[in-house]
């Protein structure tokens, strides 16, 4: 559905994105991961043609952006982080508007979104009148209308309040489920993108740094936490014997390949160290992501820690 | 899809109250004028004008005098302005509000997008001269009678049937708006590069203001067709007696070529720059 191809992008001296290679397949919900400036706005600006990109090539549902456009964004919805109305003008007259720069739109369709978005009543208040998460909802009858297959919500949940939060949660499962859409999803809510994505790529300065499922991103480390009397003398034995690889959050070790807890026990009871506690740590994406920019910066440790499953 | 679009942008442009500034203030300038010239010296002046040369003054001091006295001063200060302060909104307020974005997330082209806005400018243009003819010439007829016309303008004087004066006054119209929608260009051009509204409007209206102060400077009068406002004054010579047409044909083919140069200019930076939030 969409196709990055060695994107790159510079601002004068700075480069937005380097070398970007992505792709999102048909039917899935992709998260877009990274921090503010990671280049997460300049690769969706690229796909809906609003930036060029300094090389490289970018294909939605099969056409070229750049060289065909108007059939590239034929069945595109999108919404960005603070969707931006005529405030002036009633939520109908918006919907009118910014859907026929897609498609002539007939008022009976438009009718049917208002409805399915929870809108139908609220349509002809002008948009100033309009709560936080009313604008949300006019933003996601926008994006509806005419009729997508793809939805690139870029920071979608900005600014709304944990109702309005959850409420955008279950409206995307919703999108997905029963319209069957393809939706490219960036945030900085980690925990959404958890609940509902598929797949993610993180951007880290302009980088992809990972990209692959959820289920691939708690496999990629395997933490064990560790409570013992002194963990930073335990770690020096351990390290010694070529148990452990790694260290985290005064807790938290990552085993040797093929070493199981059992030796880490019996090393450390050998050794008169007492062991409060050995079990196996689930990697949230939360660690996983800081975890992943640790990595990226050079190591300094991240700041939350994996659950204890 | 074309009327479409073009509809949205005139909804966009007569939706929000910005726009009808212009108009409002018009309003008020004519008043001022009207009631300036009924009760100080400025008819007696005029009336001994037209004695001095010949004229019965009690014939020619009329609504349609009166209204074009309103409009020369109205046509090359008050009106480029209100042209420019909407030239300059159009693609720039768009830009810094977002709701360019949301409009580039769908397909269509930037040119056609760029072409509707340009055309609703210079719907807004005739709409904006149209009433600002009509208005001054309402509050004209408040208080003056339906006779004939005397125009007196820089190298121009000339006394009309108050039929064929109406006439003229009607076509001058045209070349009115031709003025307004040069100056809602050039705002506009300066709107579809990366820049606040303010700034669109403030250059265009800076470097209309340089024509003007240029084009009073003696030494500049062997460049006058190349400065904008020398232009912007044919639609006095609608009046004149015969018609230089040759020399009114000129003039708007320079505002036209003008108008065409700005859109392209504007259309070219717009297409070439990224749209970001």
């Amino acid at each position: 559905m969409i196709q990055l191809k060695n994107i790159s992008k510079r601002f004068g001296k700075r480069s937005a994105l380097d070398d970007l290679t992505l792709r999102v397949p048909a039917g899935e919900i992709y998260g877009l991961l990274g921090h503010n400036g990671a280049g997460k706005s300049t690769a969706i600006g690229i796909m809906l043609g609003q930036v060029w990109p300094t090389a490289g090539e970018v294909r939605i549902c099969g056409f070229d952006v750049t060289a065909h456009r108007r059939q590239a964004l034929q069945k595109v919805g999108a919404i960005f982080e603070t969707p931006a109305f005529y405030d002036y003008l009633s939520g109908l007259r918006n919907l009118e508007i910014l859907s026929s720069y897609t498609a002539p739109t007939r008022r009976r369709r438009i009718e049917e979104v208002l409805e399915w978005v929870g809108l139908a009543g609220r349509e002809r208040s002008v948009v100033r009148s309009y709560s936080h998460g009313m604008r949300a909802r006019l933003a996601l009858a926008q994006a509806l209308l005419p009729g997508p297959e793809l939805l690139i919500l870029d920071e979608p949940g900005d600014g709304l309040d944990p109702e309005g939060i959850h409420e955008m949660r279950q409206t995307i499962l919703r999108l997905h489920g029963e319209l069957k859409l393809t939706i490219l999803l960036s945030s900085h809510y980690l925990n959404e993108v958890e609940q509902l994505c598929t797949r993610i790529a993180v951007l880290n300065q302009g980088r992809m740094v990972f990209e692959g499922t959820l289920a691939e991103t708690r496999q990629r480390r395997k933490w064990v936490r560790l409570r013992t009397g002194d963990f930073d003398l335990a770690m020096g034995e351990l390290r010694q014997a070529q148990l452990v690889t790694e260290q985290r959050d005064g807790q938290l070790i990552a085993l040797g390949q093929g070493v199981g807890a059992d030796q880490v026990v019996r090393l450390l009871v050998e050794r008169g160290m007492p062991v409060y506690e050995i079990a196996p740590a689930e990697e949230t994406l939360e660690s996983f992501y800081l975890g992943l920019m640790n990595d990226q910066r050079g190591g300094v440790a991240p700041f939350t820690q994996p659950t204890t499953a | 899809m074309f009327h479409l679009h073009l509809r949205n942008e005139l909804w966009k442009l007569f939706g929000k109250k910005r726009t009808y500034i212009g108009f409002g203030a018009f309003v008020l300038a004519q008043l001022a004028m009207v009631l300036l010239f009924r009760f100080t010296r400025w008819q007696r002046e005029m009336e001994n004008l037209l004695a001095g040369n010949g004229y019965l003054a009690q014939e020619y001091i009329s609504a349609l005098t009166v209204a074009v006295v309103m409009l020369l001063p109205q046509v090359i200060l008050l009106m480029p302005l209100y042209a420019a302060l909407v030239g300059g909104d159009l693609v720039a307020k768009e830009a810094e509000e977002g709701t360019l974005r949301m409009i580039l997330s769908r397909p269509i082209s930037r040119f056609r997008l760029l072409f509707v806005k340009w055309l609703a400018g210079v719907i807004f243009s005739a709409v904006l001269v149209l009433v600002l003819g009509g208005t001054a010439l309402a509050f004209a007829r408040i208080w003056f009678p339906w006779r004939g016309m005397f125009v007196f303008a820089p190298g121009l004087f000339n006394v009309l049937s108050a039929d064929d004066g109406f006439r003229l006054y009607l076509f001058s119209h045209v070349f009115i708006a031709v003025n307004a929608s040069t100056a809602l260009g050039l705002a506009f051009m300066f709107s579809c590069f990366n820049m606040k509204p303010a700034a669109a409007t403030i250059l265009s209206l800076s470097l209309l203001f340089i024509s003007l102060v240029m084009e009073n400077i003696p030494f500049f009068e062997r460049y006058h067709e190349w400065l904008l406002t020398y232009h912007f004054r044919t639609w006095h010579f609608v009046y004149a007696q015969p018609i230089p047409w040759e020399r009114m044909a000129e003039s708007l083919c320079v505002l036209l070529a003008f108008n065409l140069t700005t859109f392209l200019v504007g259309a070219a930076a717009f297409q070439a720059r990224d749209i970001k939030s």
